[in-house]
C-alpha cells in the first residue's frame, strides 16, 4: 500500500452540513428541532410476506415478526419497517448490520428472498418539538395527525419521497435517500422557520427504536474525517 | 387532486403519491411474431378512451411501488375502487370487458 | 362624492388610533381598523385610477373582492404589490400606495382622449384596428399595453417567504358570516374536527355592515362575538380569519391563502413568518357559506367616481363610520337598499330613493326611510349621471309601469354621490369549480346554489338564495340538522331566530332604459374593470356571438382581476335580452379558480430557491467544489462538468481533461448512474425479456453492454449489467433514466409476467462509482488494491472483480466508456469521499486528471458511443443506431420492442441513421441541432436530411467531429452534408461514427 493512504471514514449524507457541530440542547421555545442519526445500517430484505418460510428465516434471524401494511416492528436487531408486500426495510447498527446480513443470505438459502444492502444509500433524520407534526404537514399532505407510534409509511415530500416512522410521542423518523437527504433537510429546515426551529443533540436513545440504534454505532467518527 | 386507495398498503393516499400507469388488461399477443402489422399496431396505440367508466392501473409510486388496478369515471372522476390487478380483473371479466 | 368621517356605534375602527399612510404622494390618515378604501373615502379622495380602454376616471365602487375600479400599487421596491384591491388593503401606519392606472399621470390621462372617440371602439376595437401590417403587432402591442395601465411586477427578488400547510378536517366551513358561524359551531359542538375559513379580518360577514339586525334577541355583532367566543373554547374548531378559500378541487381538495403579516407596519412583520400561508385542506365535507355580494344597476356614466352600490355604502357607514356623501341619490330595485337609506339619513345625508318599482318597498321599509328624513321617488330610474370627475348631478327617467322601457324624463336631481341596488349575486364560485351549476332564480334573480348542496357540501344561507338573515339562519340550521342526523351526531338544538321584514316584489331590471337605442345614449357601463358596456354585448351578439362564453371572449366581460363579481349576471341577462332566450338558458360563463388573485410567492409556497428542486448530490460532492469544479445538472444531479485551472475556459480544461484520459489517466465521479439489484431464479430470463441483446450465457464475473427498447422497438435506455452469480445481476442505467426503468421493469413484471421470480431493488444511493480512465489506470489501482490480480489475462475488459480498494469491499468493473483501459470503482457511498481521495492520491505521482461530464463527452463521441436522449429522441431503433449487434434477433423469447422492429416503419431504408461528420474545416465545430441539408442552397420548404445530435472538438484528433442522424445515412457514407445553423452553412461529409481506435484495440490493453 502507497504512503498516500490513510484510514477508511465513514461519511453520512448529511454530514457537509455540520450539523453536529451546530447541535445545541432544545428549549421548550424550539418548536421544532431535528438532526441526522448518522451511519446506521440498512438492509432490504425481498421476500413474500405471505410465505411463511420467508417469515420463519427473518423472524430466526432477526427475532422480528413480518410487519404490517404501514407498520414496522422492533427488537435487538433493530426496526424492521413494512415497504411493500414483498419488501420490509431493517435499521439496524453497524455493529450488528455483517452478520445479520451473513444469517439473512443463510438463512434465505433456498427461498425466494434476498437482503440487499443500502447502508450507504439511505439515512435518518429526527424531528422531534411540539410543532413536528405542523412542520410535517408543512412538508406534505399526508395526514400526519393521525401517525401513531408503530406506523411508518412513504410519503411525498415536497418533491422526494421518504419514509416516517413514529417512534414515540416524542419525535419521528424521516428515512430518505442519500441523495435527496441535502434536500429534504433544506425542506425541513425551512419548514420548521417559524417555530423557533434548531439543530437538536439527539437525546439519549429511551424507548426510541431507532435512536438506540445508533449508540456506539459510529465506529469511524468525525475525528477521522477530518484526517483528510 | 384525487384521493386513491391502495390495496398494498390499505390506505387512501394523495394523488401525489400515485402514477398512472395507462389502461389496465391490455393483453400482449401470446405470440408478438405471429401478430400482423395491424393487430400489433392495435397493440401498441390502440386506446379506449371511454367517456364514462375506465379501468386504469396506477402504480403506488412514492409508497409500496406496486401497479393496481382503479375503476374511475372519466367525466365525473369518481373512482369506484382499487383492486390488485388479479381481483380487477376478475371483476373487469366478469363486467364483459375486453 | 365628498366622504367624511361620522361616529357609529356598529363600527369596527378605533378612533382612539390614528393611522398615517401615504396615497399618490400625499399623506392623509385614517384610524385602525380602516382599509385602504375606506380611508381614502373619509378623506375625501375619489379619483383612484383611469379605466382600461377609455381611460375614463374611475374610484371606488364596493367594499370587498367585488372592486372592479381602486386597484391600487401597494408599496414599492421588492415588496411592490400591483393591482390590488384598496377595499382589501387594511391600512397599517406608515402605508404607502399609488394608483396603478392613469398614463402619463391620473389626472391627465391620454386615452381618455380616445375614450372621447369612444363610438369608434366597439368591441373587438384592438384586433380590429392593429390587424394589419402583422409585422408591427409588436409595437403596437407596447403602447397599448402601456396605455392599458395596471401595475408594475416587482423587479428584485421577493425579500419574504411563502409556506403551504396541508389540513385533514372532518369539516370545512367556507365563510365567516352568520350561517357559517353557526354551521360551524353544530360541526364543532357534535364533536367533528371542524375548520372555518373567513376573508375578513374579523368573523361577521355581512352583520359587520348591518347594524340593526339582531339574533336571539342580542345584537347581531354580539351574537357573533359569542359565537366566535364559543369556536375558539372548542378544541376540535380552528378558525382561520384573513383566510381566502379560493379553490375547490376534487374530492374536497380547497386551497385557501391567509395573509399572515400584510396588515402590520413594515416594522412589526416578522422575518421568521411567512406573508401569507397557502392552506390545503382536504375536507369530509364542506359547507359553503360564502353570502353574496350586491351587483350595481347599470345606466348611463354609472362609473363616475362617486357611484357606488348601495351595499358598499352600507359598510362604509356602519363598519367604518365612513359617509359616502352629503347629498345621496340611491337608485334601487329592491327593498333591501331601503336600510342603506335609511342608515345615511339617520346619519346625516340628504338621501333620495329612487325606486325602479311604480309602488315602491313594503310599508315598514317606506315609512323608516321617510321617518329617517329621506326622499323616495317611485316609478324612475336614471338616465344618466353628469359631472367630469366626480358625480355632480343625475338625469332621472320616467319608466313605464308594466314594460321596461323610458316613457318619459324625469327630472335632474343635484347629488355627490349615487348608490345604486340590483339585487344580490350569489357568490357561487366554491359552488361551481369542480364541475357544479349554478341555477338561475327568477324570483330572487341570481344564479344560486342548490340548497341541497352536492355530494360532500352543504350550501347554507345567501349563497344558496336565503337572502334574509332569519330564513338563512333557519335554512343553515336545518340544512346541518339533517346532516348530522343522518350521521348519527344527534340533534342540533334550536335554532337562532332573527326576524325578517316583509318585502314588496323586487322589479325585474338591470339595465335601466334611457330611452335610446344600445349605444346611442350615455355609456352605460356592466363591467369596470374592461370597460364593457351594455351597448357592448348587443354589439356582440349582432356580430352573432350566440354562446355566452363567446361573448365574455369578444367583449372581455368578466375578466380581469375582479372576474366579473359585479357585472357577469348583469352582462349574461343583458345577452339573454339581446339572444331573445331566458337568462337560465344562456347560463353562466365557466367558474374556475381562483375566486380571488393568489400570489406567486402563495403558490410557490415552500418549492422556491434552494428547495425549488431537489439537487441530488454525490458522496464526493464538497471534495468536487473545493476542486473548483464547474456543475452541470444532469437530470436533478449536481455532476462535475470540468475542472477548471486557473486561466482556464470550458474548452481548455477539456482539452486538458481527455488528452488525460487518452495518454495518462483520469479520474470522474460516474456515482450518478442508476444501479439496480437483480436477482431471483427467473432475472436472466428477464433481462433476456427487457433488454434486445442477449443475456444467456453471460457468466459471473463478466459485464454486458445492454440495450433497452419500448414496445415501439425505440431505444429507451442503455447501460452496463454485471452477473454477480448465476441469479443475481448489477444492473445499470443512465443517469436520467433510473427511476424510470425501475419503474418500467416493475411494471413488466407485475402486470405481465408476475409468474417470474425475481427482485428489483434500487441501489443507486447504495454505490459510489469512481471510474479511473487511462492507460496508466491499471497502475493505480494496483497501488489501491492488493486482493484483485489485474493482469491483462486475468482481469479483461468487461469482467468484474470483488475485492477491496483502498481496504474497504468493491466491485470493480473493468469497462470503459471512453475506449481505453479503464475500472469503475463501487464502494458503499458512505465510503464514496475516502475512495475519491485515496484514488487521487494513488493518482498523483501518475499526474492522475479529474474530469467532469463535458469530456467524457468528448472521449465517447471520440468512440461513437451514443448517450440515449441526446443522439436518439425516443424513435430511434438500434438499427437506426447502428447497433445490430445488440439485438438478439434470434433469442427464442420476442424481447421488448422486437415485433415493432419489423413493421413496416422501422423497416424502411430511408430512416434517420446515425452517422459521423467530418467538417471539411477541421476547426470549424458544428452546432448541435443544426439540420442537415443536401445542399448549400436553402429552399423553402428546406430539404431537411437530418440533424447534428453531438459535436465537439476533439483535442486528441486535434479537429472536430459530430454525430448526426442523416436519412439513409447508413447508405451515405462520403456524400456532403450541410450544417445550417444561424444563417450559417458548414458543409461536413459523412462518415463512420467511430472516430478513434475503429478496431477497438485499446480498452484490451
Amino acid at each position: 500500500m502507497s504512503d498516500a493512504l490513510f484510514q477508511p471514514y465513514a461519511r453520512s449524507p448529511l454530514d457537509p452540513l455540520d450539523l453536529a457541530g451546530q447541535a445545541v440542547r432544545p428549549s421548550p421555545e424550539n418548536g421544532a428541532w431535528a438532526n441526522e442519526v448518522r451511519l446506521l445500517a440498512y438492509l432490504t430484505l425481498r421476500g413474500d410476506s405471505a410465505d411463511p418460510a420467508y417469515a420463519r428465516a427473518v423472524r430466526t434471524v432477526c427475532g422480528l415478526s413480518l410487519p404490517d401494511a404501514g407498520r414496522y416492528v422492533s427488537g435487538v436487531a433493530g426496526v424492521l419497517l413494512w415497504r411493500s408486500p414483498n419488501e420490509c426495510l431493517l435499521l439496524t447498527s453497524r455493529r450488528q448490520a455483517a452478520s445479520l446480513r451473513v444469517a439473512l443470505v443463510e438463512a434465505f438459502a433456498g427461498l425466494l428472498a434476498e437482503v440487499v444492502d443500502q447502508s450507504g444509500g439511505l439515512t435518518t433524520v429526527y424531528l422531534a418539538g411540539a410543532e413536528q407534526v405542523t412542520v410535517l404537514r408543512h412538508m406534505g399532505g399526508y395526514d400526519f395527525g393521525s401517525l401513531e407510534p408503530g406506523q411508518a409509511i412513504a410519503t411525498v415530500f415536497g418533491k422526494t419521497a421518504a419514509v416516517v416512522m413514529r417512534a414515540d410521542a416524542h419525535g419521528v423518523h424521516l428515512i430518505v435517500r442519500r441523495s435527496f437527504a441535502a434536500y429534504l433537510w433544506a425542506l425541513l429546515a425551512r419548514s420548521a422557520r417559524p417555530y423557533a426551529f434548531t439543530v437538536g443533540r439527539l437525546p439519549a436513545a429511551g424507548t426510541d427504536p431507532v435512536l438506540c440504534l445508533q449508540e456506539g454505532a459510529t465506529v469511524l467518527d468525525r475525528q477521522d474525517r477530518v484526517a483528510v | 387532486m384525487f384521493l386513491i386507495y391502495c390495496p398494498y398498503c390499505k390506505a387512501t393516499r394523495e394523488e401525489e403519491e400515485f402514477h398512472n400507469a395507462g389502461e389496465a388488461f391490455i393483453a400482449r399477443p401470446a405470440d408478438p411474431e405471429a401478430a400482423s402489422d395491424e393487430e400489433w399496431g392495435d397493440y401498441l396505440f390502440m386506446r379506449k378512451n371511454p367517456k364514462g367508466w375506465h379501468w386504469e392501473q396506477w402504480q403506488h409510486a412514492a409508497g409500496c411501488g406496486r401497479v393496481f388496478a382503479v375503476k374511475r369515471h372519466t367525466l365525473s372522476y369518481r373512482i369506484a375502487g382499487s383492486w390488485t390487478l388479479a381481483a380487477g380483473k376478475a371483476l373487469f371479466l366478469q363486467e364483459g370487458g375486453v | 362624492m365628498s366622504g367624511y368621517r361620522v361616529s357609529r356605534p356598529s363600527q369596527r375602527i378605533d378612533r382612539d388610533q390614528t393611522v398615517r399612510f401615504r396615497f399618490n404622494g400625499r399623506d392623509y390618515s385614517g384610524f385602525a381598523g380602516d382599509t385602504l378604501a375606506s380611508a381614502l373615502i373619509a378623506n375625501g379622495v375619489t379619483l383612484l385610477g383611469r379605466s382600461f380602454k377609455y381611460g375614463r376616471p374611475r374610484g371606488i365602487v364596493g367594499a370587498g373582492p367585488e372592486e372592479p375600479n381602486a386597484l391600487v400599487q401597494l408599496e414599492d421596491g421588492a415588496r411592490t404589490v400591483p393591482d390590488v384591491k384598496a377595499t382589501q388593503i387594511e391600512l397599517y401606519p406608515g402605508l404607502s400606495a399609488r394608483s396603478c392606472s392613469g398614463w402619463p399621470s391620473l389626472a391627465l390621462d391620454l386615452k381618455s382622449l380616445l375614450g372621447r372617440c369612444g363610438r369608434f371602439m366597439p368591441p373587438g376595437f384592438y384586433y380590429k384596428t392593429f390587424m394589419a401590417p402583422v409585422r408591427a403587432w409588436p409595437v403596437y402591442e407596447k403602447i397599448i399595453r402601456k396605455a392599458a395601465g395596471f401595475g408594475t411586477a416587482p423587479t428584485a427578488n421577493d425579500p419574504d417567504f411563502y409556506d403551504h400547510l396541508h389540513h385533514h378536517v372532518d369539516v370545512l366551513v367556507v365563510g365567516g358570516g352568520a350561517c357559517g358561524l353557526w354551521a360551524a359551531l353544530l360541526a364543532g359542538r357534535a364533536g367533528l374536527k371542524t375548520l372555518l375559513v373567513d376573508d375578513q379580518n374579523e368573523a361577521g360577514g355581512w352583520l359587520l355592515s348591518e347594524a340593526s339586525a339582531r339574533i336571539d334577541g342580542l345584537a347581531a355583532i354580539d351574537w357573533v362575538a359569542s359565537r366566535r367566543a364559543e369556536l375558539d373554547a372548542l378544541p376540535n374548531v380552528a378558525v382561520l380569519t384573513r383566510t381566502t378559500a379560493f379553490a375547490h378541487h376534487d374530492l374536497n381538495l380547497v386551497q385557501a391563502v391567509e395573509r399572515l403579516q400584510d396588515h402590520l407596519p413594515a416594522e412589526a412583520r416578522r422575518a421568521d413568518q411567512p406573508r401569507e400561508r397557502l392552506h390545503r385542506i382536504r375536507a369530509g365535507h364542506v359547507i359553503l357559506a360564502a353570502g353574496a355580494i350586491e351587483r350595481p344597476l347599470v345606466f348611463g356614466n354609472n362609473d363616475l367616481p362617486g357611484v357606488l352600490t348601495a351595499a358598499a355604502a352600507q359598510t362604509y357607514l356602519n363598519r367604518y363610520g365612513v359617509v359616502v356623501g352629503r347629498t345621496i341619490l340611491l337608485l334601487t330595485h329592491n327593498d333591501a337598499a331601503y336600510d342603506t337609506a335609511r342608515d345615511l339619513a339617520l346619519a346625516g345625508s340628504r338621501v333620495t330613493v329612487i325606486d325602479v318599482r311604480q309602488r315602491g318597498a313594503a310599508p315598514a321599509r317606506h315609512a323608516a326611510v321617510i321617518a329617517a328624513g329621506a326622499t323616495v321617488l317611485t316609478g324612475f330610474g336614471i338616465a344618466e349621471v353628469r359631472g367630469g370627475n366626480r358625480v355632480r348631478a343625475a338625469r332621472l327617467v320616467r319608466l313605464d309601469p308594466l314594460s321596461l322601457k323610458a316613457t318619459g324624463k324625469g327630472p335632474v336631481l343635484n347629488a355627490d354621490c349615487v348608490l345604486s341596488s340590483g339585487g344580490l349575486t350569489a357568490t357561487v364560485h366554491l359552488y361551481c369549480h369542480n364541475g357544479g351549476r349554478p341555477l338561475w332564480d327568477e324570483e330572487r334573480l341570481s344564479f344560486v346554489a342548490p340548497a341541497g348542496g352536492r355530494d360532500d357540501m352543504c350550501c347554507v344561507g345567501a349563497v344558496a338564495g336565503y337572502w334574509g338573515l332569519g330564513e338563512a339562519l333557519r335554512q343553515t340550521h336545518e340544512t346541518l340538522g339533517a346532516w348530522l342526523a343522518a350521521r348519527g351526531l344527534g340533534a342540533a338544538g334550536q335554532a337562532p331566530q332573527a326576524d325578517d321584514i316583509p318585502a314588496a316584489p323586487t322589479r325585474r331590471v338591470f339595465r335601466i332604459p334611457d330611452g335610446r337605442r344600445p349605444g346611442a345614449g350615455a355609456k352605460a357601463f356592466v363591467d369596470f374593470q374592461n370597460d364593457v358596456t351594455a351597448a357592448d354585448i348587443h354589439i356582440a351578439v349582432l356580430e352573432n356571438y350566440r354562446s355566452v362564453e363567446h361573448v365574455k371572449r369578444y367583449t372581455a366581460l368578466g375578466f380581469g382581476t375582479d372576474q366579473g363579481k359585479l357585472s357577469n349576471i348583469n352582462g349574461f341577462a343583458i345577452a339573454a335580452e339581446a339572444l331573445g332566450k331566458p337568462i337560465a338558458s344562456v347560463g353562466t360563463t365557466t367558474y374556475r379558480p381562483a375566486y380571488t388573485p393568489v400570489s406567486f410567492g402563495a403558490l410557490a409556497g415552500p418549492h422556491a430557491r434552494e428547495t425549488f428542486d431537489p439537487e441530488r448530490h454525490t458522496a464526493m460532492h464538497a471534495r468536487h467544489v473545493a476542486a473548483g469544479a464547474a456543475f452541470e445538472r444532469v437530470g436533478q444531479w449536481m455532476r462535475p462538468h470540468y475542472f477548471p485551472r486557473p486561466g482556464e475556459d470550458l474548452h481548455a480544461a477539456v482539452a486538458r481533461e481527455c488528452l488525460a484520459a487518452r495518454q495518462g489517466v483520469a479520474v470522474m465521479d460516474a456515482t450518478t448512474l442508476g444501479k439496480i439489484d437483480v436477482k431471483g431464479p427467473d432475472a436472466r430470463e428477464f433481462l433476456n425479456r427487457v433488454y434486445s441483446n442477449a443475456w444467456s450465457k453471460l457468466e459471473p464475473g463478466k459485464c454486458r453492454y445492454g440495450l433497452m427498447l419500448d414496445e415501439n422497438g425505440m431505444v429507451m435506455d442503455d447501460g452496463v449489467t454485471a452477473c454477480l452469480a448465476d441469479d443475481h445481476f448489477h444492473m445499470t442505467t443512465t443517469t436520467g433514466g433510473a427511476a424510470r426503468v425501475l419503474s418500467w421493469l416493475e411494471r413488466w413484471h407485475q402486470t405481465e409476467w408476475p409468474d417470474l421470480k425475481v427482485f428489483f431493488t434500487s441501489t443507486t444511493d447504495h454505490w459510489c462509482t469512481t471510474a479511473v480512465v487511462g492507460p496508466k489506470s491499471r497502475d493505480v489501482l494496483m497501488r489501491l488494491c492488493s486482493d484483485i490480480d489485474f493482469a491483462m489475462d486475468a482481469f479483461k475488459f468487461m469482467d468484474w472483480r470483488d475485492g477491496t480498494v483502498a481496504g474497504l469491499p468493491a466491485r470493480v468493473f473493468r469497462i470503459s466508456f471512453s475506449g481505453e483501459v479503464a475500472y469503475e470503482i463501487n464502494v458503499e457511498a458512505s465510503y464514496g469521499d475516502y475512495v475519491w481521495q485515496s484514488v487521487l492520491a494513488a493518482g498523483k505521482d501518475f499526474g492522475i486528471t479529474p474530469y467532469g461530464t463535458e469530456s467524457m463527452h468528448v472521449l465517447r463521441a471520440e468512440k461513437g458511443f451514443i448517450i440515449v436522449g441526446q443522439d436518439s429522441d425516443g424513435s430511434m431503433t438500434p438499427f437506426d443506431l447502428g447497433m445490430a449487434w445488440a439485438v438478439g434477433m434470434k433469442k427464442p423469447f420476442s424481447f421488448l420492442g422486437r415485433r415493432s422492429l419489423t413493421r413496416s416503419d422501422t423497416v424502411r431504408d430511408d430512416r434517420k441513421q446515425l452517422v459521423g461528420l467530418l467538417t471539411d474545416d477541421p476547426a470549424a465545430v458544428l452546432t448541435e441541432g443544426a439540420q442537415l441539408l443536401s445542399s448549400p442552397q436553402v429552399t423553402i420548404p428546406a430539404d431537411m436530411r437530418g440533424h447534428v445530435t453531438s459535436s465537439y472538438f476533439s483535442a486528441y484528433l486535434g479537429r472536430s467531429i459530430a454525430l448526426a442522424v442523416v436519412k439513409g445515412g447508413a447508405a451515405s457514407g462520403g456524400e456532403t452534408v450541410y450544417a445550417w445553423s444561424g444563417g450559417q452553412v458548414t458543409a461536413a461529409r459523412i462518415v463512420s461514427s467511430v472516430f478513434v481506435d475503429p478496431q477497438g484495440e485499446r480498452q484490451h490493453v
